[in-house]
């Protein structure tokens, strides 16, 4: 009878594991809409969702890197050197020609990265931290050291429509970004393709045994990654009609922090692509919600860094935890457990 | 006698002279430099090279980062790559030391330090003890820090005479980058040759650097030999950050603001003087010389590509793509080295 | 009962691979027959797993021949090797931890509907396999989440799911019960009378007999011999196997046995051993016999202080080593050499000096200067005792042969000048040379005084070695048994029974 109660209770536990991200979304979001002012209404929930269209769409790539068990560093500096190329190219071609050729750069670089990672085998942080530096200096050398904006009818007819509501909250980039979410979901939960990306990161040689070419899948990661957020970066720069040298800057934060509480671990074979964006949504809500509590911008940024560094710590100190107990023979503690009770 | 037989010898050949080569030869590259420089100026391509004033500043940039790379370096060397939170740390040194400034000049570094000493305390124990990705934690470390600057500072950048009308402490610290012994060489230069000697035999001639060694080579043989693996990763955070403080005091001296921006590019710049100075990022291997001319070849290499006309930005690209290189070269040959040397 | 009239199912012929270091397989014929159960013994390291991996298509540049029903093969990836209809059963289990029961089943062939995965077909077909095996789980349950020998045969269903005409099974009874040996053995002997061709690698011998149709020996990568199981007895396979005869390997002489010098008292660690109470002796060998996973090594982790004790307490020549670091029971003379030589003993990539100093780095130190040049002598005559071959010792240790690499590993941990040695499968994947000077090493350490414990999975090598053995099972210690009463046999029926005194 003890025994069963006690089950029930780890299931629950479990349980509630499993889906604390969505319990969390719930629990900030009836937060937030109960004490934070003007937060529960239209025209903030549309900003809300506008703004978390950049990361969500970031966070899609850079969440199948994660499972696959790498890490992508460049995703910020990606977003904004697509951004920059498609304005700065809209100049002179026309969003028609300059958008392709921005999204192919930002594949490009996906490809170096996944090819130096699976390839010439160099850990992943440190080729991403590589390729962030050199993104950086390619991003200022385009554009001289300005940001690049861009004026005229054609221009802002376009960024009107990606901004102005077609249904009621949802904007044409909103409804874009949830057709990429239900896109990457599907594919990535129920394709074969996106399984091998959960038993590359689960065991690589477990995958290679079984005949899953392990390099291309990993290549394969690294240029959704760096496609996804050059498609962020992009429609971002579209929308407003100009792009800011540091606008992809936080996002590299922001997307790691929510990808990482949405439950994908950094260890790989863990996670999906729907916690991810929550997890995304849930974050642009509590920052949201601090400026409407009247608290400025550094104190998001505070919290944001904060809040990055103690995902970061509950995943070492979990991981320490759970090594103290690998080998641990249940029949012994069990043992020892009635061993106390008859005292 | 058969074990003996099956050894192959080919895989036997000592790379001592590949040793040998990988400290000396970084000091070739760095003398290469030397020469297209000169060679650039002969043919009227550059101006200013070799002058008085050029190989100063050539100096004063290397004494800057190198004071950073010394530090690093005990991070690379013990297979934690490096440490992102340093441009942060720079910052937040200088500015704490500016804004301590109004209590004297003493209070002021020593506020420094703590606050240097702090950081790396904090990295070395979520590194050294639970074991956390050191790019990822210092990364976070990073936006921890700037947080803190952001949430306490506001946008505000702070200026030594503004903040203390005692014109000494304001004169002293202006002098940490400015004192020149013999109006030639300055005090940053003299800190950095201290910090390498001393940093090089450290690393080669102590108990400490022969179990950081250990450690970086083979984390768990380290720990089953009865090493302290925990200190020692946790000891070579907390001398990064020391150094850290150290250029982060000279920086903003340098400067005569305390600013967030203060260090940026300093901890890309300082990996990569100490990869291609001959410490791998695999750990254990590498010594501080080899560092120093790392430190030297960069400074070289960005003062040239500065004559040259070439933007501080696009000199991040090249910069980037060398140390992509070199870590891929250095992969494939450890890799070729034995197939248990992952 | 072979089935030749079947046909050859794989023939390999002049096969080689060798690595940087080593030669692993070193020109073997191989061939089994389909409906044939062939087994493959020899000693650790003598190249049974590397010959099979090779079969899976695990390397690309092997050397000779492969055929398969009479047609030569290239099977230089898994994917290759597994079109060929060669499924193979990994000793380290290959499955991925965060990752579902069924998805491990069915990796690299999940059912589809239309674009995307059929989950209903993905569950009713893996149950179906966890049946063959007799498991009744949840499919959709992480591997981490189930028990290490539900795993194993979460892997042989695995396997069994790919339908292979050639079937490689590695130790696949290392975790099991003695009731799932049984029905491994009936389902083998099921897929043997449907014509699969069978290869069954296994230390364990009387296993060896009951199962296989003809079995071949290996020893230093090279084939010895091959013989129907019928026309050879367990004794000649033996010495196949070591390459002398039985009685030469285990002459053994009497030693002293002195004071008590390692005591432990009542020591647990919760979850992994528990009320641990042993003596060891001056110049006595004490064997601790037990199936991988009794907490054998988490026990000599815990004497040794790589991790703390709950309850209990170590003594060395009387004084109490509770809260000491290892470092401080190191410089006391308390040693533990590892079990994985390649992770937990030798740094690889550094130099042997290094590897020898290892762990007495603080005993070389004057004043804050380490002085390596003051333990070279010292390095270089154990070098030259265990005859480490080659004796430079600026080689680096990566570069050394297995045998030499397990020798410098004992050179190591004799360097701290021990009392007390805990020697963790000290000749575990070594040649017989090599496994010959270790062992001698250990009697001569004996006999100077010191007091040796050997964990080790190698029954003759506690048979031979041992003056007492304490039988390990599941965290406790249940038997105690002398000299005279060791045997192979005795030992392996004491770890298998579940009794407690």
């Amino acid at each position: 009878m003890m025994r069963k109660n006690k089950l029930d209770k780890s299931k629950l536990l479990a349980l509630g594991d499993r889906f604390r991200i969505y319990i969390l979304f719930g629990v900030i979001f009836i937060f937030m809409s109960l004490f934070a002012p003007r937060f529960f209404n239209s025209y903030n929930l549309t900003t809300i969702l506008r703004t978390v269209s950049m990361n969500a769409t970031i966070a899609l790539g850079f969440t199948i890197v994660m499972i696959c068990g790498e890490m992508d560093l460049s995703i910020g500096r990606t977003a904004t050197f697509a951004a920059v190329i498609a304005l700065t190219l809209q100049k002179k071609f026309g969003y028609g020609i300059s958008v392709p050729i921005a999204v192919l750069a930002g594949a490009g670089v996906g490809l170096l990265n996944g090819i130096l990672v699976a390839k010439i085998k160099i850990n992943s942080f440190i080729v991403t931290i590589g390729t962030m530096t050199i993104l950086q200096g390619a991003t200022y050398t385009i554009t001289g050291g300005n940001s690049v904006s861009l004026s005229g009818d054609k221009v802002f007819a376009i960024s009107d429509f990606l901004a102005k509501p077609l249904l009621p909250m949802l904007p044409p980039r909103v409804l874009l970004t949830i057709l990429f979410v239900v896109v990457f979901h599907l594919f990535v939960s129920n394709s074969q393709w996106g399984r091998n990306f959960y038993m590359v990161g689960g065991n690589r040689t477990t995958a290679w045994l079984a005949g899953i070419n392990t390099d291309r899948i990993t290549i394969t990661a690294f240029i959704l990654s760096s496609t996804m957020a050059a498609v962020a970066g992009i429609l971002f720069a579209m929308e407003s009609s100009a792009a800011t040298l540091n606008m992809g800057d936080n996002s590299l934060m922001y997307v790691v922090s929510a990808t990482i509480i949405g439950g994908t671990a950094m260890s790989g074979g863990k996670g999906g692509i729907l916690r991810s964006v929550v997890a995304v949504l849930s974050l642009e809500m509590l920052y949201t919600g601090t400026i409407l509590f009247g608290f400025g911008n550094e104190v998001k940024i505070f919290i944001s860094g904060l809040i990055l560094a103690l995902v970061v710590l509950y995943e070492a100190y979990a991981s320490y935890k759970h090594e103290k107990t690998i080998g641990q023979r249940a029949v012994l503690l069990e043992e020892l457990a009635q061993a106390k009770e008859k005292i | 006698m058969n074990g003996i037989q099956k050894v192959d010898t080919r895989a036997l050949q000592t790379n001592r002279f590949s040793k040998l080569l990988s400290s000396i030869g970084i000091y070739a590259i760095a003398a290469l430099f030397i020469v297209l420089g000169v060679v650039l100026q002969s043919m009227g391509i550059i101006n200013n090279f070799l002058t008085t004033q050029n190989m100063m500043n050539i100096v004063d940039a290397v004494a800057l980062l190198g004071i950073v790379a010394v530090g690093m370096a005990f991070i690379t060397y013990s297979g934690h790559y490096a440490d992102l939170s340093a441009p942060t740390t720079i910052a937040l040194t200088g500015i704490v030391s500016v804004e301590l400034l109004r209590f004297g000049f003493i209070p002021a570094i020593m506020g420094a330090v703590v606050v240097g000493l702090i950081i790396g305390i904090i990295n070395g124990i979520v590194i050294g003890k639970f074991k956390a990705n050191p790019i990822i934690w210092t990364l976070a470390m990073s936006y921890v820090s700037m947080g803190v600057i952001r949430f306490v500072w506001v946008n505000k950048q702070i200026y030594p005479d503004v903040i203390t009308d005692d014109p000494f402490p304001v004169m002293l610290f202006d002098n940490i980058y400015r004192f020149r012994f013999f109006n030639a060489i300055s005090l940053p230069l003299i800190i950095m040759l201290v910090l390498v000697v001393v940093g090089q035999f450290i690393l080669k001639r102590t108990a400490f650097g022969a179990q950081l060694k250990l450690t970086g080579s083979a984390k768990r043989t380290a720990k089953f030999s009865g090493i302290n693996v925990e200190l020692m990763i946790a000891l070579a955070f907390i001398i990064s950050a020391f150094t850290t403080t150290i250029a982060g005091l000279a920086i903003t001296s340098l400067s005569r603001v305390g600013a967030y921006y203060n260090g940026a590019g300093y901890d890309f710049r300082a990996v990569t003087a100490i990869v291609i100075g001959g410490m791998t990022l695999a750990g254990g291997r590498g010594s501080i010389i080899g560092v120093l001319g790392g430190t030297l070849v960069i400074g070289l290499m960005n003062n040239i590509m500065t004559l040259l006309g070439v933007g501080t930005f696009s000199q991040d690209i090249i910069r980037g793509a060398i140390f992509i290189l070199v870590v891929g070269i250095n992969a494939k040959t450890l890799r070729s080295m034995g197939r248990d040397d992952a | 009962m072979s089935s030749e009239n079947l046909g050859l199912a794989l023939k390999m012929v002049g096969v080689g691979k060798r690595y940087p270091a080593t030669i692993a397989v070193d020109n073997v014929d191989f061939e089994v027959y389909a409906g044939e159960v062939h087994a493959l013994v020899g000693e650790n390291g003598a190249g049974k797993t590397t010959l099979m991996k090779m079969l899976a298509g695990s390397f690309n540049d092997y050397t000779g021949a492969i055929f398969i029903n009479d047609k030569m093969v290239k099977l230089t990836s898994p994917s290759i090797a597994k079109s060929y209809g060669i499924g193979m059963i990994y000793q380290e289990l290959s499955l991925a931890q965060p990752i579902s029961i069924a998805e491990n089943l069915l990796v690299g062939r999940l059912p589809r509907k239309g674009l995307f995965i059929d989950r209903d077909k993905m569950v009713s077909e893996s149950k179906r396999l966890l049946k063959t095996v007799g498991l009744d789980l949840d499919p959709l349950l992480p591997i981490e989440d189930i028990s290490q020998h539900e795993a194993q045969l979460v892997e042989i269903a695995k396997v069994l799911g790919t339908n292979p005409c050639i079937l490689v099974m590695d130790e696949p009874t290392s975790a099991l019960s003695q009731e799932e040996v049984e029905r491994l053995f009936k389902i083998i002997a099921k897929l043997r009378n449907r014509g699969m061709a069978i290869v069954y690698i296994s230390h364990h011998l009387p296993e060896v007999f009951k199962v296989a149709d003809r079995v071949t020996v290996m020893r230093d990568a090279k084939k010895v011999a091959t013989r129907n199981i019928g026309e050879v007895t367990r004794e000649e396979i033996v010495h196949m196997m070591v390459g002398r005869s039985i009685k030469e390997l285990f002459t053994k002489e009497k030693r002293e046995v002195g004071q008590p010098r390692l005591e432990v008292k009542g020591l647990s660690r919760y979850g992994f051993f528990h009320d641990i109470d042993l003596q060891l002796h001056a110049g006595e060998i004490l064997g601790i016999c037990g199936l991988s996973g009794a907490g054998r090594s988490e026990l000599a982790q815990v004497i040794c202080g790589i991790e703390k004790a709950d309850a209990g307490t170590v003594l060395l020549d009387g004084e109490p080593l509770d809260g000491l670091p290892m470092a401080k029971r190191v410089l006391r003379g308390l040693g533990y050499l590892s079990e994985d030589r390649k992770r937990e003993g030798l740094a690889l990539r550094l130099a042997m000096d290094d590897n020898i100093l290892s762990a007495v780095i603080p005993k070389l130190k004057q004043g804050v200067v380490y002085n390596k040049r003051s333990g070279k002598p010292k390095a270089m005559q154990l070098i030259e005792e265990l005859s480490i071959y080659p004796p430079d010792l600026d080689r680096t240790a990566g570069n050394l042969s297995g045998g030499n690499q397990q020798k410098l590993l004992l050179a190591k941990w004799m360097a701290i000048n021990p009392k007390v040695l805990i020697l963790d499968e000290p000749s575990r994947g070594v040649d017989v040379g090599a496994k010959m000077t270790i062992h001698e090493t250990i009697e001569r350490l004996a006999h100077e005084g010191n007091a040796i414990l050997i964990i080790s999975s190698d029954l003759p090598e506690l048979v031979r070695l041992a003056d007492r053995v304490i039988i390990m099972r599941k965290g406790h210690f249940t038997k105690i048994m002398d000299q005279s009463e060791c045997s192979e046999e005795s030992l392996l029926l004491a770890a298998n029974t579940e009794v407690r005194v």
